[in-house]
């Protein structure tokens, strides 16, 4: 990332990772760093787009999505009181604006949480002729038919495993109670899925 | 500390070897599009950030203009519609645009790389902006009142021409 740093002193952000990281970074923006914005962009879009993919849009859909959620943060970078709340604050975005997106593109209703755990998909990932390996072949096809909400739950947390999202992990363990047992769930009925494809191994 | 991490159920390491498989598959079967970062910074990069975002409003399987086919692209906001036509000149574009409702509002074009191209719609709202570069493009309305004091701003997410 040194190439997005500013000439000469460091930015207040050097150094930090996780939700400091991006708190620094919004007090930056805050005061007209783009710099800043930048960095929150380079290292938080992945997660936005995750979101969007794992809420059932296509690769184009989710594109626009992504870009207006980010260009929606720029008139709340004032209104977001807590810095650190920012990752929160981008996924519930995203998701909203994906079921926006699904109501006026397809002339659907919007998909509540009861809806998108009965609506399976198969339609919207990409290709997987490239996969040469049968096991990865099975498992992304187990994966493909989860529910929406599942594959966003699964999206996100092998997004949060990842060391630099470890902002994620701390925003989405808030609901605790809701997102534990939830992804439990949903591991165990892709290993179902899995199973079904013709075993785990 | 960390709440999800699936090595702290029960289940514990089949489970986690099922998400260390996702996540490689996930990262390298549907990553975000390449370039998309740029776009993102480049739609952002605006002189005022306290600016209403204009969504595209994609009409059934229509997919936009992302190929070299002219054609209409509406983005819509609370109580504005801004309808485009994009048609290719070459490396050029022609856009003729339209907002509802009409006002003589100005309107921007920002192309990355290149200056912003500016015109003023007619009472009618119509514009046109007859000789565009192509490239990563996105559309400003600079809204005026009645007594054509200026007021909010509305930008479109970028589209590629």
């Amino acid at each position: 990332m040194s190439e997005l740093r500013t000439a000469g002193a460091n930015p207040p952000w050097d150094g930090l990772d996780g939700s400091d990281r991006h708190a620094a970074c919004m007090v930056a923006a805050r005061d007209g760093d783009r710099t800043a914005l930048d960095v929150l962009v380079t290292e938080l879009t992945p997660l936005v787009w995750h979101v969007a993919r794992g809420n059932g849009l296509d690769r184009s859909t989710a594109e626009d999505v992504v870009q207006t959620v980010w260009l929606a943060l720029l008139r709340h970078l004032d209104r977001l009181v807590e810095p650190r709340a920012l990752v929160g604050w981008l996924v519930t975005t995203t998701r909203r604006e994906a079921q926006r997106s699904w109501r006026t593109n397809r002339g659907q209703v919007p998909l509540s949480v009861e809806l998108t755990e009965q609506l399976p998909t198969e339609d919207w990932l990409p290709e997987d002729e490239a996969l040469r390996d049968d096991r990865d072949r099975r498992l992304w096809t187990a994966f493909s038919r989860l529910n929406h909400r599942c594959q966003e739950i699964l999206r996100l947390t092998v997004l949060a495993g990842r060391a630099e999202y470890r902002a994620v992990a701390e925003a989405l363990s808030m609901p605790r109670g809701s997102i534990g047992p939830t992804r439990g769930r949903c591991l165990s009925q892709l290993r179902e899925l899995l199973n079904a494809e013709g075993g785990s191994r | 500390m960390n709440d999800i991490d699936p090595r702290d159920d029960d289940r514990g390491h089949e489970d986690a070897a099922v998400l260390t498989d996702l996540g490689r598959l996930v990262h390298e079967l549907d990553p975000p599009p390449v370039g998309l970062v740029e776009r993102i910074q480049f739609a952002i990069a605006l002189e005022h950030l306290d600016v209403e975002v204009a969504r595209w409003e994609r009409a059934g399987s229509f997919a936009g203009v992302r190929g070299d086919r002219p054609g209409t692209i509406t983005f819509t906001v609370d109580n504005l519609t801004v309808m485009v036509n994009f048609t290719s000149t070459g490396e050029r574009h022609r856009i003729d645009g339209w907002l509802v409702p009409a006002g003589q509002h100005t309107v921007e074009v920002r192309v990355a790389d290149h200056n912003s191209t500016t015109t003023r719609a007619d009472d009618g709202g119509r514009f046109v902006l007859s000789d565009v570069p192509a490239g990563t493009t996105q559309i400003l309305v600079h809204l005026v009142n009645s007594q054509g004091e200026p007021g909010r701003t509305v930008v479109t997410p970028t589209i590629m021409l």
